[in-house]
Order: structure tokens, then sequence, then C-alpha cells
């Protein structure tokens, strides 16, 4: 009898503190979302596939392209190949000029695509359709505020460029570096996904730190 | 355990509620995604607004600005350097958009064979190729006929360098033409060009029959003289109406003088009469004006004659009292203009002459408050007589002719609907019917387009180069330029001007070479060799180190003028009044009869912007009516006659009949009624065609009576007998004034916008 009382027991007591891992765990998550981004679990917070696989590494990188196994990509000539090195302003040519960065047209893209393609490239393929059927590309969005908050691109690349240094005393950003304040290494993300949760508290932090105005109407208007 | 009628509703609420929040808290689908566009825009920023210069065409003379954002025009408004409108602008011009992006734009060429059968869509090429094909099926080349509306600029130039290497012919549509008016400014004041009256400036204004706040010749400049005229920083100017409708210059009047119809220019010379007799205004023009014989030269006109009361319904105090005010030296400057009705009787170019000379007795000619002369356009070779000549109406009498004529083997029609504005005297159908191939450049598919075997779809002036010289313009040189502010909206449009020089190059006519431009020109490359020969010169609005800063310093501004460069500041010679005065036709109507005063709409003018639904629901400033005909009769008259508001009259003459509901008004003089032209059309698409069931076309109204000296119609002249219509039916007036529940005379969807299909 006490045995089996003991058994019970500990059958209950396993599967209460079991639900209550399992609550706790789901409690934190939804927390944690919430005020922040949610845990990299289950594929939460991993960077959304898109139409196009757009590779930031091979535009914006300039890191030496590797085969898996670590030997260097060569060209014909025999020599290295590497990341391109762009400018995020090169295909976000609004971001300094208007509220949104925006995404490059797919004429843009076919700037230089017209004559970059190949077997290899086969998301290249991709783009040249969209551009003979003129059909718009969807792209899934990685950053996007609520619609009650109003973010203007322009006005904060404006402001750290006009910084002589930053607050840490480090030398005056390039407008690359002001991206990744809030963007992070986009140039070495082979598929961007989010790396600052861009709640309210993140905003207002970084407000604070460079005493920009915390006003509600700053934002929210 | 079945459920309570509580539980029920307890259930059903929650669920509703959920449905709701959760569907609610949810992010648009859309705002999940970010598109790329195709094609890459220029100067092309997410969100932010491009404002561009450009030439009005739906209000002309005008200057405009669009806003364009993300390649899309959103708006128009005035552009404030034009010299023309100086920042102001019409609800016609407002209206641009809605041409734009109507859901009727014709988007393909069309052709037909037989012009029984029906349209079928053909590409460009095949197109251009029939368009060939049928010029070159001419065997004569002077039976060959282009009709477009008054054109200007360089596409004047192009079309009239066009129609003489072709050999044929070209002729210039204006519905209400005013050619009276160029006339009188020829024969009074010896200049070719209209000139510009100085309203904002004067103090005397004395208007007979120009309805110059809402249509005549350029009313945005008029309207904007006038704000400064009434309520500028001045002593406020006082206005005197003469006028056989109470329109709504009228209703701004000081005073309205309800003139008899076609007396305007017996007033005039019965004030001209008074004025010399009392020794006011300038002796030496008076004595010129009666060629030395001083007041005895206008005794007919004396204002207490048996005749100038028939004439004027005018009684001899009132016309000294007019004439005193006009010549009176404090009221000085003082300015006469006339047009309108005034000039649209047997004796049109008469009374324009009479009233025009006016001016001369007070002497205000190029001075402050007066009228002032337009100078030549700025280049020579648009001020030349066979470019000038394009601009300037055909008069009804050719009209006439032409369809008596048999003369056209091929009919191009551009900008201009002449099927739908000609009175049934000239009986433009009938010169189409007999043309053995019609082509038709449209945006619409409005009557005449509908009557021929090809027509071509034209971009509208948003999408397009061009250029205009405003006529009348600023009383200095002035050159608009008309840049194409989108992106073409409908793929399978062009522009008239470049077909015009491609085909030119087909039929081997060497335009190139007459015009002075390289052999694969377009219609951007002609106004840019133009403005070119503008920049040397190193004068006006712009001036720059290169062209292409003087170019885009052009284009920023919306033009080119130059306010050093100004008209003749006198008359040369003073020429005796004109004293043959013809009376006949004129005077009381007739037991039963009244005299016709068709008007333009302060909306859809003449009826060419009938297609617009903002402009069809924009309320007439004096009935307040929309979307519709109506018969202004004196209120007291209907009273009388048994007529209430909304009863339908037949109002019939002797060219046809047309229905449509009353409207008592008690400042309509009793022996006229006033009927807005516009409506009435078969084509033109949804928002013109077929609306309401008594919109007939007032123009259909209208005898072939003509000016006895110009040959322009006398469209102010007709006698009308009006009565109820025999079936009795009354409709409620659409209109905003009072409190009723007004007919929807659109059926279906009020307005609709497309996308490119």
């Amino acid at each position: 009898m006490l045995i089996k009382r003991i058994a019970l027991l500990l059958v209950v007591s396993v599967g209460a503190s079991a639900t209550g891992l399992v609550l706790l765990l789901a409690g934190a998550f939804v927390l944690r979302a919430w005020w922040t981004t949610p845990f990299e679990v289950l594929g939460f917070g991993a960077a959304p596939e898109q139409p196009i696989a757009f590779p930031h590494t091979i535009h914006a990188g300039v890191d030496v392209w590797t085969y898996p196994d670590g030997s260097p990509k060569l060209d014909a000539d025999g020599s290295e190949m590497s990341g391109l090195g762009l400018d995020c302003t090169f295909c976000h040519r609004n971001v300094d000029k208007g509220a949104t960065a925006g995404v490059p047209p797919v004429e843009q893209c076919l700037f230089c695509h017209a004559s970059v393609q190949g077997d290899e490239l086969g998301e290249v393929a991709k783009l040249v359709e969209a551009w003979d059927t003129k059909e718009p590309v969807a792209w899934e969005r990685v950053h996007r505020v609520p619609d009650h908050v109003r973010f203007v691109h322009e006005a904060h690349i404006r402001y750290f460029l006009a910084q002589g240094e930053t607050p840490s005393g480090e030398p005056a950003l390039v407008a690359a570096d002001v991206c990744s304040t809030c963007h992070g290494d986009v140039a070495a993300m082979a598929e961007v996904n989010q790396v600052r949760s861009l709640k309210m508290g993140d905003c207002v932090d970084c407000h604070r730190d460079y005493n920009a105005p915390t006003d509600c109407t700053t934002c929210h208007y | 355990m079945g459920i309570t009628r509580r539980q029920f509703l307890r259930w059903t609420g929650v669920s509703a509620l959920g449905a709701v929040v959760f569907n609610g808290c949810r992010i648009p689908e859309e705002e999940l995604q970010i598109e790329s566009p195709v094609n890459l825009p220029e100067d092309l920023v997410t969100g932010i607004d491009n404002w561009y210069a450009t030439s009005c065409r739906q209000e002309p003379g005008c200057g405009v600005i669009i806003r364009v954002v993300e390649g899309r025009a959103k708006k128009v408004e005035g552009n404030p350097d034009f010299p023309v409108n100086r920042g102001k602008h019409s609800a016609r011009s407002e209206a641009g958009l809605q041409t734009l992006y109507h859901p009727d734009r014709l988007q393909t060429p069309m052709f037909r064979a037989d012009r029984n059968d029906d349209f079928l869509p053909i590409s460009w090429d095949r197109a251009r190729e029939i368009l060939n094909a049928g010029m070159n099926s001419l065997s004569d080349r002077s039976r060959f006929l282009l009709v477009t509306e008054p054109l200007r600029g360089h596409l004047a130039l192009l079309t009239s360098e066009f129609v003489q290497a072709l050999g044929g012919r070209h002729m210039a549509f204006q519905s209400l033409e005013q050619i009276n008016l160029h006339r009188a400014v020829k024969e009074v004041f010896g200049q070719d060009r209209l000139p510009d009256f100085d309203i904002e400036n004067a103090n005397y204004l004395f208007s007979f029959g120009a309805d110059f706040l809402s249509t005549w010749l350029s009313p945005v400049r008029y309207a904007g003289g006038y704000g400064e005229f009434r309520q500028g920083d001045r002593k406020r100017g006082t206005h005197y109406q003469m006028d056989s409708r109470f329109s709504m210059t009228a209703a701004n009047a000081d005073k309205w003088v309800p003139v008899k119809p076609g007396g305007e220019g017996v007033l005039a010379m019965s004030m001209a009469y008074v004025i010399i007799r009392d020794g006011m205004g300038n002796a030496d023009a008076a004595a010129a004006l009666t060629d030395g014989q001083g007041p005895q030269a206008l005794n007919a006109f004396a204002p207490d004659s048996a005749m100038v009361r028939d004439a004027t319904g005018l009684d001899s105090g009132k016309i000294e009292d007019l004439a005193h005010s006009f010549a009176d030296e404090g009221h000085q400057p003082s300015l006469a203009i006339g047009g309108g009705t005034a000039g649209a009787h047997r004796s049109g170019l008469f009374n324009l002459k009479a009233i025009y000379a006016l001016n001369l007795l007070v002497d205000n000619i190029g001075k402050k408050g007066g009228v002032r002369f337009n100078p030549a356009p700025p280049l020579p070779e648009l001020s030349r007589e066979d470019v000038a000549s394009v601009g300037m109406p055909a008069s009804y009498r050719e009209w006439q002719e032409l369809a008596g004529s048999g003369s056209v083997d091929v009919l191009m029609v551009r900008g201009a609907n002449p099927v739908y504005g000609l009175p049934p005297g000239a009986d433009f159908a009938r010169v189409v019917n007999e043309a053995n191939f019609v082509i038709a450049f449209s945006s619409f598919m409005d009557e005449t387009a509908g009557m021929a075997n090809l027509v071509l779809p034209e971009y509208t002036y948003l999408e397009e180069w061009g250029d205009n010289v405003p006529s009348p313009g600023p009383s200095y040189q002035t050159l608009g330029i008309q840049q194409p502010v989108v992106r073409p909206f409908h793929e399978g449009t062009s522009s008239f001007g470049d077909e015009l020089l491609t085909l030119g190059r087909e039929l081997d006519l060497r335009l190139e070479s007459r015009l002075e431009v390289t052999p694969d020109a377009t219609m951007k490359d002609l106004i840019k060799a133009g403005v070119e020969k503008l920049w040397p010169e190193n004068r006006g609005s712009v001036t720059a180190a290169s062209f292409e800063g003087f170019w885009n310093g052009v284009l920023q501004r919306g033009g080119w003028w130059d306010t050093q460069a100004t008209g003749d500041s006198g008359v040369a010679e003073i020429k005796p009044l004109d004293t043959a005065w013809d009376g006949s036709g004129l005077g009381d109507p007739g037991s039963g009869m009244f005299s016709l005063v068709p008007f333009l709409s302060n909306s859809i003018g003449d009826g060419q912007l009938a297609h617009l639904p903002w402009l069809q629901a924009s309320p007439d400033p004096i009935t307040t009516v929309v979307w519709h005909t109506w018969v202004e009769i004196n209120s007291k008259v209907a009273e009388d006659m048994g007529i209430a508001e909304g009863d339908i009259l037949e109002v019939s003459s002797g060219a046809g009949t047309l229905e449509a509901p009353a409207f008592p008004h008690p400042g309509v003089p009793p022996t006229t009624v006033s009927i807005p032209i516009g409506q009435g059309h078969t084509g033109m698409g949804r928002y013109a065609e077929g609306i309401g069931d008594y919109n007939y076309n007032t123009l259909s109204l209208l005898e072939s009576t003509t000016d006895k000296d110009t040959g322009a119609l006398a469209w102010a002249a007709t006698k009308v007998r009006v009565k109820k219509a025999d079936h009795g039916h009354s409709i409620d007036i659409p209109k905003f004034a009072g409190n009723q529940f007004a007919e929807e005379p659109h059926k279906g969807t009020i307005i609709k916008v497309t996308g490119p299909s």
C-alpha cells in the first residue's frame, strides 16, 4: 500500500512539475516574445524564407568565398573571389531620403544581372523572369514596427552621420555602420533575420543613450 | 444537457466578440510583405512627393504643377510662377487627373474598314500601316482635311508644316468660336492677338456679356485679378455687368443691367455718344472715333431715341448714368470688355467693336488697369501667319460650306468633336459620312471618333510633350512648356505630334528639314530645339550659362517669360466708329416666344469635359444643378404659364427641339430663357453618354444665323418657343440648394478609376 501511495505521489508530483515546467516555459516564451525577440526554438525568430534567396554576403560582404571544405573559390584568372562590399545605400537608395529604406526595383538588379548570369546562379533566373513577366517580387518582411509607430530612416541616418564621434568616443560612422546599429551585420547574413527586439523599450533605451527626445509624439504621431 | 437561452446568448456573444477581437488583432497579410517594383522610376522615393510644372490643356493658357507620388499623378495645383494664372487654378484643371485615370479611356488603336462594322483592336504597327495606306489612297492631296482644336506653339508649327507639305487643308474647331472677338480687336486696336485686360488694377469695370469669372477667355486669370480688384490692398473696384443672362459674373457685379440680347453694341454706342457729347474722356480719341464730326456722327444712338430703347430695353437716364460713371475722371482707370453672348448675334462684330472702342475714349490703352496689348510669341516661327491661322477657329459659315462641298476624301480629327459641337445647320456628320477614310486621334470614344474608320488613342496632356503660347497672354512674351509628368498610363497610347512626324516621314514630306530638326526628331526634340533658340537671348525668367541649365530651368518653372518684352503701348491709328447698325432679327421675340441665351457650363464647358464625373458633379454657381441640363425661365412668366420647377419643358426652334426640366428663377429677363451647353452626349464614355432622361444637346437648338461680316455663328440669336411637354412629366432636378431628394441621374457606380489592364 505504502509503495503504491509513494508511486502515486511520485507520478502526481512528477506530472505536476512537468506540467508546471511546460507552463513556465510557455509563459517565459510569451513574455520574452512580448518584450523582446522570441527564443530561437522550433524555428521562432529564424530568418523567413524569401522568394529569391538573395545573399547579402555576396553583395555587401567582403569575405573571401569558400567551398564547403574551406578552400577559396577562384575565378578564371585563378585569383580569389570575394564579396562585392557594396554600400547598403547602393541598393536601398532611398534610405537616406525618405521614411522607408525600400527594396530595389527589379530593373536596378538587372543593371548588373543583365550580364551577371550563369548556370550557378539559379536565383538570378527568377529575377530575370520577374523582369520578363513584369511581376513585382514580394519579399517577406523581416523588420516591421507596428502601425502606431512612425519610424523615419532618413532622420536616423542623418543624425548618426552628423555625429563627430559616438558617445563611447569611437570615430564617426559611415552609413553601413549606422544601418548595423539596428539591423546587425547584414553583410554577414546569408538570410536576413532580426537581431534587435525593436520593441518600444529598445527604441527608448537608445534614444536615452543619444539624448534623443523621448516624448510620446516623437514616434507616435 | 440542453442549453438554456441565457447560455446560448452568452456563448454567441463571446464567440462574436472573439471573432472581432482576434481578426482585428491580426496583422494584415500585405503588411508582412514588401514588394520590389519591376521598373525603376526616376526620382522615386517611397512616400515622398514630387511636383512637376506643366501646362494645362483643360484650362487653356494656365500653368499647373502636378503632385506625383511613386510615379502616379495625385493632385493638380496652379503654378505659382506662371504669369497667366499666378498660382490659381480651376475645377477644370483639377479634373485633369480624371482624364488620365478615366475607366473609358481608349487603350489601343482600333480599326474597321466599313463604318457599319464594330471596331477591332489592332497594334500600333498595324495602325500605322493602315494610316499610311489611307493617306496614300488620296488621289488628290487637297482633299485631305485635318480638324483640330485651335493649336498654338510648336504643335501649331508642326501641324501647319504637315498640312502645307502634304497640300491638304486644316480647320480649327471651337464650338462657340471667338472670331468676332479677334476681328474686333484687329479692327479697333489694330492687334493680331487678343490683349490682356488688367482687371486687377482697374477701378470701374464694365463687362458686356462676358462671363469672365466663369468661362470667358481666361477665367482663372480674370478671377484672380477680380479678387485683387474687390478685396486687394486698394480701393474696392466697381463692376457693372451688362448681360442678357444673370450669370455668375453678373451675380458678383455691383450692378447687373439686363440688356436685351443683341443690344449690347447699341448700348455701348449710346454710351460713347453721351461721353463725347458731354466732353468727357479723351478729346483726340473722340475726334478720331467720330471722324472729326463730334457727337452728331452718333446721333442715331442718342439714349432717348426709340431705336436705342427698343434695342437695349433701357431708358435714357440709365444709359446716361452708365456713360458718366464709365468716363468720370474720378473713376479712372475704367475698363470695358465684351464677349460671350454680346458677340454672338448677326451684328456681333458691330457690338464688340462698339464695346472695345469705349476703351479708346477713356484712354486706358497700355496703362495700368486698362487694355494691354500682347507681343508676338518669343520665337519668330511661332508668330508666322500660317502658324497663327492654325490657332484661329474656322467660322461657322466655313463649316456650312464644308458640309455641302463634298470636298473631303480623307478626314483626320484630333482634340475636336465637331459632330457634337456643330449645330445641325453645319452637318459635320455628313462630311464624315462622305469621306472615304476617317482617322480620329482621341483619348475617348466621342461622337466624332465613334464615326471613324481608325481610332488612335492619344496620350493625355499629363503624359506628353507640348508647349503653349497663352492666348490671351499676360501682356508680355510667354511660352508655357508641357512636359510628361508621369509615364503613359496605358501602353497602347501615343502622342499626336510624334505620330504626325512619323507619318510625315512615311509620306516623305521632309518635315524635319522644314522644321530644322534631326531626321528622327520627336515632339520633345522639336520643342527643345525651339527653346534652344531662346537661350542665347539671355533674358527673361530663366537665364543660364549652359543650355542644359536653361532647359532644366524652363522645365522647372513651367515655361519661360520676359516681363520686359511687352506689346505695343498704344493704338497706331484710331478708326471711326462703325455706325452701320443692323437691327434685323433683334427686339421683341414675339408672343409665346423667347430669346434663347445658351451659355457655357461653368464646369464642363462646351461639353468637351462632360466625361469627367468631378466636373459633372460640380454645382452650377447660380442654380446649383449637377449632372443635368435645365431651362432657366423667369419665375413670374413660369407662374403665368403654369410651370413649376422640374416640369419638363419642350423648347423648339427652327433647328430642333429639346426637352429639359424648368428652373424658374427671378433673375431671368422675362423674354429670355437660358440653357447650359454641354450635355446630351451620345458617346464619350459612361459619365457623358445617356445620363438622365432629359439631357439633350443644347447646340442642336441653334439656328444657322451667322454674323453678317465674319460668318461667325450667332449662337445667341435663336428664338425659341417654350411650352410644357405634352407628356406632362416632372422630375426633381438634381441640385444642391434646398432640402430635397435629388434624382440619381447616373445609374450605377458614381466614380470609377482604373489601373492599367
